[in-house]
Order: C-alpha cells, then sequence, then structure tokens
C-alpha cells in the first residue's frame, strides 16, 4: 500500500479507536478520541503535501479488474494520483473535518459514539473523491459520502431531519444515479476508466453530439450536488436543519465534490468539447449568483441566509468555469477552495451561537456585541470574507473569476458585477442585525463570549481566509499544473 | 529614505494589530501608542517625500498573484502625486490621532476606535502608493471598510447602524464600476500597472471606444467614494460616526480619494473629452446641488459634510476641466481647511454636548481657541482673500476659463457665493447670539493643538501654490497650474464678499425674518430640507424593486422548486412502495439500498454485456 492509499484510509484508525471504546463511555471521552483520530488524517493530509511539494508527482496504482469483450479490453484500475487542485481540497477536507469535530464537542450529546463513526467514514469517503484517478473508483468513493450524511442528517439534525435526510438522499440518489450512466457511457465509448487516457481517447474521437451528451449528464449529476438553481432546494435543508458542526463539512467540502466533479470531468476529460458550454454555464452561474443573492435579501433566519448565500456563491464557480480560460478556471477553483472555508468558519460561529441562545432567527436576536464582542467580531469577519472584501480568499475568487468571464462573455460579466452588490446587502443586513444595536432576546443576556479553545477553529480558518487573500500565490502556486493541463487541451 | 517607503503603511497596520487583538488591556494606553505609530509614519512619509525632491519617481514590486502567464504585482509607487497624498494622509491622520486622545478621552471602547483608525489610516496610505489599478482597488475597498466601522462606531444606536450599512452599499455600487473598469482595461492592454495602461492610451491600443468606456467606469467607482451625484445620500449620513472620524475619513482624505483616482488615471481621462465633460458635468452639479441643500440643514456637522459633497464636486469639475493643478490644490487646501471645521465642530460638540444648530444659538463663543480656529476655516472655504481657499478657488476658475467652459464657470461662480451664505450662516448661528451664559465645559488641550495646526495651514497655504505646481509638474505635463485674469479675480473676491454680507444682514442683524423665507418660498424649502427628496425616491424604486424581485424569487422557490422536489420524492417513494413489499416505515434506508443496488446492477450489467 503506497503513502496516498495510507492517507486516504487513514480515518479508519479513528474509526477504530471510536469503536473499540465502550458503549457507555462519557461523551467527553468519545470526543477526546474522535478528535486523536480526526488529526491523524490532518498530520498525514500535511506529510503528503511537503512529498508533493518535493516531487511533483504522486501516485499509486494496480490491475483492479479487466474484461475482455469481442473487441476490446474493458480497464478498471485502482488509480490514485495527486495534482495541485486536489491536493488543496485534501487538505481543506482533513482541515474542516478536524475543526468540525472540535466544533462538535457541545453539539452532540445523543450516541456520539456513532456519530464519530459515521463521521469518519464520511471523510475516508471525502479523500478518496478528492485521491481518484479514474472515474469509477471516484464513483465508489462518490457512493461512499452519500451514506453517513445521510444518517448525520437523519439522526443529529434539528427540527425538521428527518424530511430533510430524505430529500437529500433523493436528490442526491438521482444525481449519483445520473453520474453513474454518464461514466458508463464513458467507460464503454474509451474503454479506460482513467481521466487521463479518457482524455487521450475523447481528443481523438469526432462525435461531438455525443461528448456534448455526456457533458449535461455530467453537468446535471454535479449539478445536484454544487448545486445548480433549481436543483437545490435539498441543500438549503441540510444548512438549516442538520447540525453546524455537520453543515461545516456539508458546505466545506461536500458541495465542493459538484465544482471539482464538473472541472474534473468536464475540462479534465473533454478540454476540446467543454468550451462550446460557456454560454450555458454563464447563464446558470448568473442564475445561481443572483437567484440566491436575491432569496439571501428577505430571509429570517441566519441559517438561510447562510445557505442562500452558497447557492449564491456557486454561482461564482459557474461563471468562472464558463470564462474557459486560466483566469476563470483560476477563480472558481480559488472560489471552491475559499468558500469551503467561509463557509465553514460561518456555519462553526453558527454552532457557538445556536449553543447558546437556541436560535438563529434574525429577529429574536440583537445586540451580540454587548455580551459577546469576540463572537461578533468573527461573525463580522466571515460576513466581510464572505461578501468578498480585498484582502480575503473571497476577494481574490470573485476577482479572478470575473476576470475570466469578461474575457468573452463581457455582458455576462456585467450582470454578474451586480451580484456583488447584492453580497454586501444580505450580508451586512443579516449580520449588523444579530451585533448591532440594543440587546435582544433573554440568552443574550446571560451569553458568554468565545472563549479559550473555542477561539481555535475560528482563528484558525479565519488565517487561512486570510493568508489565501493576502498572498494569493500561495495557493495559486500549487495549482499551476494542473490549470495548464485543463486549459493546455482547448482548441483555439 | 525612499526605498523604506512601504514600511509607512505598516505602522498603523501594527497599531490596529496589536489594539484589536489585545481587547481592553490597552485601553488605557491605546490612544498614544496608536498616535506614536502614526507619528512614525508622518516622519517616515517626510523623509520620502524630502527623497522625491530628487528621484521624483520609485517603484517596488513583488509577485503577487499569477495568473497564467501574467504575473500581477503589489508593491509601492512614489511619485510627486503620490507623495502629496501620503503628506496629506499621514499628517491629518496624525492630527486626527492626537485631537482624538481628548475626544474619546473617557470611552470605554477607545482601544477599538485606535485600532479602527489605524486599519483605515493603513488601508488609505496603501491606496495612495499603489503601482496598479487592483492594489488600488484591494485598499480602496479596505478604506470603506475603516469607514464603515467608524460610522457604526457608536454600535449601540440604530441609526448608526443603518448609516454604516448605507455608507458600505452606495460606495459599493461605485466600486462595482470601478471593478468592471480595470477588468476592462486589463483585457484591452494585459496589465493593470498605471504605466504600463497610460503607454497603452498613448500608443492607441485601446479599441474604439473603450477609452471612454473604462475612463467612465473608473470615474463611477470616484462618484461612489467621493459622495458625487447621483451617489452622495451616503456621506451626509456618515456623520453618525465620531466627528473626529468625519474630519479624518469624510473630509480630508477617503472621500478624497475618488478626486485622486480621476488624478491619477489622468492620462486615461485626458485621451477621451467625453470622458473629462462627464467629470466636469458631475462635478459641477453635485457642487451647486449640495451647496444649496447646505442652506437650509439644521445639524451642525450635515452642513459641514454637504459642504464637502460641494468641494469636492469643485475638484471634480477642475479635473474635468483640464485644471489638474487646480483640482489637487483645492483637494489639498480643502483637506487643511475642511479637517479643521470639522474639529472644530467636534469641540462644539464635546463641549456644548448638541449639535443642531439652532439649539447651540451662539453658545459656540465661549469656546474662543475653537471659535477663532473655527471661523478660520470658514473664510478659507468661503474663499476670502489670501486665504487658502480663495488661492485654489481662483486656480479652479481659471482652469474653466481656459478651457471655455463658461456655463460651468458660471455655475462655480454661484456656487462659490452660495458657499460663503451657508457657511458663515453656520458660523454665525454657532458662535454668535444670546445662548446660554454659563461656560460650558472646556476643551482638553489636545483638541487645540490640532485645531491650531490647522487654522495655520488654511490661513497660508495658499502661498504655496506655485511651489505646489512645480512640484507636480516634475513628472507630469499635463500639470498647469492656470491664472485667472483680474476682472475674473474681482468677481470672485465679490461674490464671497457678497455672500458673507448677505448672511451677516440675515444671521446675525435679522434684517430679513427667516421664518418669513421659509413660508414664502415654502415650496423650494421644503424640497431643500428634504435634500430634494433623493433617499426617498431611492426607497420608493431601487430599495422596493429589489424586494419585489426578492419575493418573486420567493414565491418560486415556494411553489416552483418544491413542487419539482415533491415531485421527485413521491416518484421515488413510489418505486420504493412497489419494489418492497417488505417495508415497514424505512423507507430512507431502502433507498439507499435500492439506489446502490442500482449501481452495482448497471455496473454488472456492463461489464458483462459490454454494450449499454
Amino acid at each position: 500500500m503506497g503513502l496516498l492509499s495510507l492517507f486516504v484510509f487513514s480515518p479508519i484508525v479513528g474509526l477504530v479507536l471510536i469503536s473499540l471504546l465502550s458503549n457507555n463511555s462519557s461523551p467527553k471521552i468519545v470526543q477526546r478520541y474522535a478528535l486523536i483520530g480526526g488529526f491523524i488524517p490532518l498530520i498525514v493530509s500535511w506529510i503528503v503535501y511537503f512529498i508533493y511539494q518535493r516531487n511533483n508527482r504522486l501516485a499509486e496504482n494496480f490491475s483492479w479488474f479487466s474484461y475482455e469483450t469481442d473487441s476490446r479490453t474493458l480497464v478498471i484500475d485502482y488509480e490514485l494520483e495527486l495534482n495541485g487542485f486536489r491536493l488543496a481540497l485534501l487538505l481543506l477536507t482533513t482541515l474542516i473535518v478536524t475543526l468540525s469535530i472540535l466544533a462538535s464537542v457541545k453539539d452532540i450529546k445523543k450516541n456520539p459514539k456513532l456519530f464519530y463513526q459515521w463521521l469518519f467514514i464520511l471523510e475516508l469517503g471525502m479523500l478518496g473523491v478528492f485521491a481518484s484517478d479514474n472515474m469509477f473508483l471516484f464513483f465508489f468513493f462518490f457512493e461512499l459520502t452519500l451514506i453517513p450524511m445521510f444518517f448525520l442528517i437523519g439522526k443529529w439534525g434539528h427540527v425538521e431531519r428527518e424530511e430533510t435526510a430524505y430529500k437529500y438522499l433523493i436528490y442526491n440518489g438521482l444525481g449519483s444515479a445520473v453520474l453513474l450512466i454518464a461514466i458508463v457511457a464513458v467507460f464503454i465509448q474509451a474503454g479506460n476508466a482513467n481521466f487521463e487516457a479518457v482524455k487521450d481517447y475523447m481528443s481523438t474521437m469526432d462525435d461531438q453530439a455525443y461528448q456534448i451528451g455526456v457533458i449535461v449528464a455530467f453537468l446535471v449529476a454535479f449539478g445536484v450536488k454544487l448545486p445548480i438553481v433549481p436543483l437545490h432546494s435539498w441543500m438549503v435543508n441540510v444548512h438549516v436543519y442538520a447540525p453546524p458542526a455537520v453543515v461545516m463539512i456539508h458546505a466545506g467540502v461536500l458541495l465542493k465534490i459538484g465544482a471539482y466533479g464538473l472541472l474534473q470531468f468536464g475540462a479534465g476529460m473533454f478540454p476540446e468539447t467543454f468550451p462550446l458550454l460557456a454560454v450555458t454555464l454563464a447563464v446558470l452561474g448568473l442564475i445561481n449568483l443572483l437567484y440566491g443573492a436575491f432569496l439571501a435579501l428577505i430571509q429570517d433566519d441566519l441559517r438561510k441566509v447562510f445557505a442562500y448565500a452558497s447557492v449564491s456563491h456557486m454561482g461564482i464557480i459557474l461563471l468562472g468555469i464558463a470564462g474557459m480560460n486560466t483566469a476563470g478556471y483560476q477563480g472558481a477553483i480559488f472560489q471552491t477552495i475559499s468558500h469551503g472555508l467561509i463557509s465553514a468558519l460561518l456555519f462553526y460561529l453558527v454552532g457557538v451561537l445556536i449553543n447558546r441562545t437556541s436560535t438563529t432567527n434574525l429577529e429574536k436576536l440583537g445586540g451580540l456585541w454587548t455580551t459577546a464582542p469576540v463572537l461578533s467580531g468573527f461573525f463580522l469577519a466571515a460576513a466581510l470574507a464572505g461578501l468578498g472584501l480585498p484582502g480575503m480568499s473571497g476577494f481574490v475568487s470573485e476577482f479572478m473569476a470575473f476576470l475570466g468571464v469578461f474575457e468573452n462573455l463581457p455582458v455576462f460579466g456585467a450582470i454578474g458585477i451586480i451580484g456583488i452588490i447584492l453580497t454586501a446587502v444580505y450580508f451586512l443586513r443579516a449580520i449588523l442585525n444579530i451585533s448591532f444595536g440594543k440587546r435582544k432576546g433573554k440568552a443574550l443576556d446571560k451569553m458568554t463570549d468565545l472563549r479559550n479553545l473555542e477561539l481555535l477553529p475560528a482563528g484558525v480558518l479565519l488565517a487561512f481566509i486570510i493568508l489565501i487573500g493576502v498572498y494569493p500565490d500561495s495557493l495559486g502556486q500549487l495549482l499551476q499544473i494542473t490549470l495548464e493541463t485543463f486549459v493546455a487541451g482547448m482548441g483555439g | 529614505m525612499i526605498s523604506f517607503a512601504w514600511l509607512i503603511p505598516l505602522f498603523p497596520l501594527l497599531s490596529f494589530l496589536v489594539l484589536i487583538l489585545s481587547g481592553k488591556k490597552l485601553k488605557t494606553v491605546s490612544g498614544y501608542l496608536a498616535s506614536l505609530l502614526t507619528g512614525i509614519s508622518f516622519i517616515f512619509t517626510l523623509g520620502v517625500i524630502a527623497d522625491l525632491r530628487s528621484v521624483t519617481e520609485y517603484e517596488a514590486t513583488w509577485t503577487w498573484l499569477t495568473i497564467g502567464t501574467t504575473d500581477i504585482q503589489a508593491g509601492v509607487w512614489l511619485n510627486p502625486l503620490n507623495g502629496l497624498m501620503l503628506f496629506i494622509v499621514s499628517f491629518v491622520s496624525l492630527l486626527v490621532h492626537i485631537y482624538s486622545l481628548g475626544y474619546m478621552g473617557e470611552n470605554d471602547r477607545r482601544a477599538t476606535y485606535f485600532a479602527y483608525l489605524g486599519l483605515f489610516t493603513f488601508a488609505m496610505l496603501g491606496l495612495v502608493m499603489s503601482p496598479n489599478l487592483i492594489q488600488f482597488y484591494m485598499f480602496w475597498e479596505l478604506v470603506g471598510l475603516g469607514s464603515f466601522l467608524l460610522i457604526g462606531f457608536y454600535l449601540y444606536k440604530e441609526s448608526a447602524k443603518r448609516a454604516a450599512r448605507k455608507a458600505f452599499i452606495m460606495t459599493r455600487i461605485g466600486d462595482a464600476g470601478l471593478l468592471v473598469g480595470l477588468i476592462l482595461i486589463f483585457w484591452q492592454t494585459g496589465s493593470l500597472s498605471f504605466t504600463e495602461i497610460f503607454q497603452a492610451v498613448e500608443q492607441n491600443e485601446f479599441a474604439p471606444g473603450m477609452v471612454t468606456l473604462t475612463a467612465i467606469l473608473l470615474f463611477i467607482g470616484a462618484v461612489g467614494k467621493s459622495g458625487q451625484f447621483p451617489l452622495h445620500t451616503w456621506l451626509p449620513d456618515a456623520m453618525e460616526g465620531p466627528t473626529p472620524v468625519s474630519a479624518l475619513i469624510h473630509a480630508a482624505t477617503m472621500v478624497a480619494a475618488g478626486v485622486y483616482l480621476v488624478a491619477a488615471a489622468y492620462p486615461l481621462f485626458l485621451a477621451s473629452e467625453w470622458a473629462l465633460m462627464i467629470v466636469a458635468v458631475i462635478g459641477a452639479f453635485t457642487a451647486i446641488f449640495a451647496a444649496t441643500i447646505g442652506l437650509v440643514q439644521d445639524d451642525l456637522k450635515r452642513v459641514l459634510a454637504y459642504s464637502t459633497v460641494s468641494q469636492l464636486g469643485y475638484m471634480m469639475l477642475a479635473l474635468g476641466a483640464g485644471g489638474y493643478v487646480a483640482g489637487m490644490f483645492h483637494l489639498t487646501t480643502h483637506a487643511f481647511f475642511k479637517a479643521l471645521l470639522f474639529l472644530a465642530a467636534g469641540s462644539v460638540i464635546l463641549a456644548l454636548r448638541k449639535q443642531n444648530i439652532k439649539e447651540i444659538a451662539g453658545e459656540g463663543r465661549h469656546l474662543a481657541i475653537t471659535k477663532w480656529g473655527f471661523l478660520a476655516g470658514t473664510l478659507a472655504i468661503s474663499g476670502f482673500p489670501l486665504l487658502s481657499g480663495s488661492f485654489s478657488k481662483e486656480a479652479i476658475f481659471a482652469a474653466l476659463l481656459e478651457d471655455g467652459q463658461y456655463g460651468l464657470l458660471g455655475v462655480a461662480l454661484l456656487t462659490a457665493f452660495l458657499t460663503s451664505v451657508y457657511m458663515f450662516r453656520l458660523y454665525f448661528m454657532v458662535f454668535h447670539g444670546k445662548g446660554a451664559d454659563k461656560p460650558p465645559k472646556s476643551v482638553p488641550v489636545s483638541m487645540k493643538i490640532p485645531v491650531i495646526i490647522l487654522a495655520a495651514l488654511a490661513v497660508i497655504s495658499g502661498f504655496f501654490a506655485t511651489g505646489f505646481a512645480d512640484w507636480l509638474a516634475a513628472e507630469q505635463e499635463y500639470a498647469v497650474l492656470h491664472h485667472s485674469p483680474t476682472w475674473l479675480i474681482f468677481l470672485a473676491t465679490l461674490l464671497s464678499l457678497g455672500g458673507i454680507v448677505f448672511a451677516y444682514f440675515i444671521y446675525v442683524r435679522k434684517q430679513m425674518d427667516r421664518e418669513e423665507w421659509k413660508t414664502t418660498f415654502s415650496s423650494t424649502y421644503t424640497i431643500l430640507y428634504h435634500k430634494y427628496f433623493i433617499d426617498e425616491f431611492y426607497q420608493n424604486t431601487i430599495i422596493y424593486s429589489t424586494r419585489a424581485i426578492s419575493y418573486l424569487m420567493y414565491y418560486t422557490e415556494r411553489y416552483v422548486v418544491e413542487t419539482i422536489a415533491a415531485f421527485a420524492a413521491g416518484m421515488v417513494k413510489e418505486i420504493g412502495k412497489t419494489g418492497s413489499r417488505l417495508q415497514n416505515g424505512r423507507v430512507q434506508t431502502y433507498g439507499t439500498v435500492a439506489l446502490l443496488g442500482l449501481a452495482v446492477i448497471v455496473l454488472i450489467f456492463v461489464v458483462r454485456g459490454g454494450y449499454f
């Protein structure tokens, strides 16, 4: 087993650790072991990072199975391979899972053992998704993320948790059915499931209609995950009713599979045909951006505001991809990472808030600064990051995405710019509402501020957000080669 | 010294970081620490300016972001214009820091206040040294953040919260224009660096019409930041912030950044007659429009705010008419006398605890230094002969005459008259009259010193006009100072003095009954008092239609999207029901199993059959 496999399966250590605990160990003990379990993939991911930085290549494969038909051999290998984009997502995953375990400390009281078991299986799935270099392996891990998430929502969520879990499963199940069909359709043609091999095959193939058909199928499949309006309603529910610690992973990492998939399966496998969808993607991006923003404007619940903000921010990813140039792709990738960090921060803070006030209703909250200045400071910082303030990661991402889309589709870019104004409006409305003004709500009177260990997740996330914002090349350098391969194959 | 220029913004940044991270621990020393660090910045600035006399231009950059084959830089760029701005910003910021020692002396959250001041100063210094448009834009947004935080500093007040939000959003509308402008420039020139953009302009590399379009888009950004019509409404509301903040941000520096943007990108504007024309017309309109509103407002700070809007209009007008030196010179003198007026007004507000000029009714006369300081500022802004404002305004009139803009010159002259009237109305109502006799609360020394220094500058800085022009001309050939013919100087002086006399007869001698005016011209008065109902207009058009769209989407979400969702759920449920007779209510689990099963079946089928 190579280093990459060890990395991908490293959450099993945590899983085993937790399973060894007796069923009636106190939640505190369970959480402590879960944290140890969470740190293992985190540490390994940074080791992988440094090794990758030195060698610029990290891959492993062995034959899994192949099948002879009348005319040719169909091959499915077990293949893992890193590139900068994948590595960035892997680092994001291990970071956010660890922080989510920290965040869950006060949130998860019911059967914590089971909770963390599911969490580690989920992490395993996510790491596999981002490390696979092969469509079937990707699909296997993709499916593996579905089930734990279903239970995490349904069992530990709030109010409408069961409906939400069910809705989640239906949307994602249908999405993965479409994905599987598309993967199979590609596999049958190419005879290989490896991304690179498929790409090479597709560049010699002339059937454009077929390619567009497959790309559209991928667009639908990953459109559920991203999500693309109107396939988004499950994700709003998850944002609102899943426990905040789980939403950190959901918004921070799982939605990113949609963006990653779109780039890897679309731009990565069909570099010549994919640009034909530029206008479609731009239209969808604009719809996401504006639809989400307008809806975020009138929500009366903080979690709903952030949910629609996510919808809106995903529009920027689509717009960036629609640019079909280096700037646009780079913007989309930056936005993927950046939104992961920002939404994890936002929902970490939401978790802290719910813990103390039991509500996120905007009308019931106000004047948070009086009793919790540090928490409201973090809320403000997170909102500023969300609205794309320069010096934070969101700005760099938006800037590059818009730069990209303006080269070929300036009209779409110009309309999209309205989105950045609306973003400021809804974020400020929500945040100023809870933190400024006179104190509202009894829970706020004896509320404690963020302190000690609670500061850690918020501080770490904010530090990464600012690092990328102030020195974007820290992330950018990692992505150069990936971007070149995406763009290089483009015809004219 | 000049190679250490990059350190200049870092001292205030350090002040911000230390104070924001230390919480309340450094409360008592926060003001002194912040002032000290800003002072160091100021000393470095002086050193850099001394070097600039011989070097004239200096650039140092580092790669900030790589996009494909393009490297976007960050760094410092110094030339006479930037040096001038550097001086104004660090100087006024230092004075405001010192003044705040007294003004905010008892505030419990003063560590936060000084932290925000540091953040703002850092951003403003970074802005004026930007070598390219993207760095400029980033700091441009960050000064907006500083402004937002300080407007909302009294965060328990609903009005402060609203004003802060309004300021951020209104300026962001302008910023969107700036962002689009710079992106378009990037695709035209392949660069965002000022020098490379100017080269591209010179060599006609822009597509037809793009020079005008991009210049106008940049100007939209300037309109937002500098409170020009129609994006001016946030600036008067910004007076919710502490008064020293109004002096620094909303009078001397940040609001002048829009003017600075036009000046910094001047070659681009010069290449398009249309763009220049728009700058001039918007500037002239804003100047007179805001002046008329200033005539009837009753809040001390709001009158000053409208006067700032109006004076910024003057600067835009000058730049639009080719008066590069005139515009920048007025920016400089205005920074001194308007900061002075705000700081003096702050002393009045602190001492009297009121800021409605009708309630003050002359009570300010007990504050001697404040009174003389305010008078110096009022005379300067009114264009009283030999004071700084008269020189810079005269330069603007001369530029307009030179450019042949007779109509705009008329507007400018009329505005000069109105300026005298409303400023002396303010002065007389605050410092003349028979208000309470008891001596009000005294003003601490730390607040008097900045007023005295600025008063001196407001009086004498006009005499440096020629040296000022030479300084700017070292680098830019379009930096020419125009001189007015005698008749124009005479006319301008007459209008200025006429305004003062007019105000004197109304507000001191009470020759005319003010209440009677209100009834005779009641509709005019109502319109002016309500600021031409612009806020109400925005409320009823833009804000309502935005909400309407939101609700349209809300119902779409509720009825269309949710119906699709319900349909999908129902469908899957039906399949689940028919598929599994053994179901015991745990549909979800079966659903999962079913889908996974489907996946496996399809896979096996595919591999076996080889076809689909």
